[in-house]
């Protein structure tokens, strides 16, 4: 639990970091389509150097990414074990017993697996760069466009900001509370049906009561500094588009460009 | 020693950006049948080094000695929850633990994690109950529906219905009324003195430490800075000055007496013998 790395900021000096929250955004937007295009070896190569490149720009480690890409090693087994059973195309890689494995099947996994790599990377490269405060006011700006047919920016932006601000928290909270239950003998990770549920419930219920208090308590706060919804506010941090911003804006764009490209030839 | 402790390290998030040292080379005897505090500043670790004794925190580095068990850096322990058994750990805010219907339930939870049968874990559950003074009218009441103090009593109950030998708890009494905190001191007192339960107890609060344990810890950044008998530790003034300790405002009040020309030769102990003590020197001097 502790070890969780997907979506962290971690706290540094780089170029990325200083970069305005609403161009890493449109950025990232820009590079996750580009991975969406069927580009072959070749494009996914490219974009995986062109993702590298800021990734070394934004101070990161590749064994922070390698970590949050670990939980979706299951998954990717899992789903390499269903191509197995149905794919039937390609060539045979080889036999087990009377069963026929096809390259296609490995293929297919693994191209999904350097997608997912990709997006990990794409999206890391922003969470990890942008404070969750102007990551909020950097959703929020972009989404101002759309207050016309309704859609209530500034209270998403709220609800977002709020939302990433109490999971480290509610991290924090469940954690404290599995040790506080297995000071009590619970025991998390092994035991039969009626124990399993049990454990589950002694921290399931906690939690929630802990919850429902914090947001109470966030609530009152909130009110008592005299927050309305709805009502205009003003900002203390403004954001300013800068030469770098664009530099970021139009690469990411060219990338994408590229990769349509790049789709059609092949 | 029951328990025992060398060159223990520990490190939260190896390996990432937020590495943080919180222990470094600890060494440390606990005696059976002792109550000593751990006194040292926010953040310096004391929460950490307790988690190590139930063995919810492994060791980066070092090992633990605790009776006749042995958790060892980088191996894997062996019987965890017969440990948790025997060290029962009362969490920093014990009361976000609770979560059954009933406070009987609740408190008889704990036991029966232990394979201890119903009956036994009911009877037990309010033995503790009543220890900690928590009336029979309370039992079927929701613990949720509780105030703080109760909340924290029972929490507390439910750790020493599982009759461990070792009782540890952090700061037990941060958020109490001073009459709760006295109530639960007393408590600790007579499970040590009359229950023979080994008790550690970490805490902010110089007055208990000077009025109810017999030996004190002190941790700095993550290491030992001093461990002494109370007894000893108030007497080496100045240096607890340079730990920024304040010492407990009977010793402070003694001090004080002395520097204005009262000859306090006996050793008072409490408010009611230091008052019979300066009425006797007022009287002489009258
Ligand atoms: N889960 C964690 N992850 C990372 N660092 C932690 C974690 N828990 C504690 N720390 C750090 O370890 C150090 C020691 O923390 P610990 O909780 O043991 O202090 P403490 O002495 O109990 O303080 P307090 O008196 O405030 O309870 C602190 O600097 C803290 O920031
Ligand atoms: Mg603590």
């Amino acid at each position: 639990m502790g070890n969780i790395t997907l979506g962290r900021y971690i706290p540094m000096d780089s170029p990325i970091h200083r970069c305005d929250p609403r161009g890493k955004i449109m950025a990232m937007l820009f590079v996750l389509i580009a991975v969406f295009f069927p580009v072959g070896w070749i494009g996914y190569g490219i974009l995986f150097c062109l993702i590298s490149f800021t990734i070394v720009l934004a101070k990161l480690k590749f064994n922070f990414i390698w970590r949050s890409m670990k939980p979706m090693l299951f998954m990717l087994c899992f789903l390499l074990v269903i191509n197995i059973l149905v794919v039937k195309t390609g060539t045979v890689l080889f036999t087990i017993g009377d069963f026929e494995i096809y390259s296609d099947a490995v293929l297919n996994t693994l191209y999904i697996a350097v997608r997912l790599l990709l997006m990990i990377m794409v999206t890391t490269c922003l969470t990890a760069t942008t404070k969750p405060l102007e990551m909020t006011l950097g959703i929020e700006d972009l989404l101002k466009p759309f207050r016309k047919i309704g859609v209530p920016a500034h209270e998403i932006a709220m609800l977002i900001s709020i939302a990433l601000r109490f999971i480290p928290d509610l991290i924090e909270e469940t954690q404290r509370i599995m040790k506080a239950q297995e000071s009590r003998g619970v025991d998390m990770k092994e035991g039969k049906l009626k124990e399993k549920i049990m454990a589950i419930l002694s921290l399931i219920v906690p939690l929630f009561v802990s919850a429902f208090q914090r947001a109470e308590d966030l609530a009152n706060a909130m009110e008592a500094r005299g927050y309305v919804p709805g009502e205009k506010r003003t900002r203390y941090k403004v954001l300013h588009m800068q030469m770098r911003d664009y530099i970021l804006l139009g690469a990411s764009f060219l990338t994408l460009v590229g990769m349509i490209v790049l789709s059609r030839v092949i | 020693m029951s328990i025992s402790i060398q060159h223990l390290s520990y490190i939260y998030s190896p390996g990432t950006p937020y590495e943080h040292k919180a222990l470094d080379d600890v060494n440390l005897q606990i005696e059976e049948g002792k109550m000593t505090a751990i006194i040292g500043h926010t953040g310096s670790g004391k929460s950490t080094l307790v988690q190590h004794l139930n063995g919810l925190l492994l060791p980066s580095e070092g090992k633990i000695h605790i009776f006749d068990r042995e958790i060892i850096a980088k191996q894997k322990p062996k019987n965890l929850k017969s440990l948790r058994g025997e060290v029962g750990l009362v969490f920093q805010f014990p009361e976000y633990q609770l979560f059954e219907e009933t406070v009987l339930k609740d408190v008889s939870f704990g036991p029966k994690n232990f394979n201890v049968d119903e009956e036994t874990a009911i009877s037990r559950a309010k033995e503790a109950l009543a220890l900690v003074g928590i009336g029979e009218e309370y039992y079927e009441r929701s613990p949720l529906e509780l105030s703080g103090g109760q909340k924290r009593r029972v929490a507390i109950a439910g750790i020493l219905a599982m009759n461990p030998r070792v009782l540890v708890l952090d700061e037990p009494t941060a958020g109490l009324d001073p009459s709760g905190t006295r109530k639960m001191m007393e408590l600790f007192k007579t499970l040590n003195k009359e229950h023979a339960k080994t008790i550690l107890l970490v805490t902010h609060d110089m007055e208990q430490v000077y009025g109810y344990c017999d030996d004190v810890i002190v941790i700095k950044q993550g290491k030992i800075s001093t461990q002494a008998k109370v007894s000893e530790f108030f007497d080496e003034g100045n240096e607890i000055e340079e730990m920024n300790i304040l010492p407990p405002a009977l010793l402070r009040m003694k001090k004080m007496l002395r520097e204005v020309g009262f000859k306090l030769d006996e050793e008072a102990k409490d408010i009611q013998s230091l008052a019979k003590e300066i009425a006797k020197q007022v009287k002489k001097h009258g």
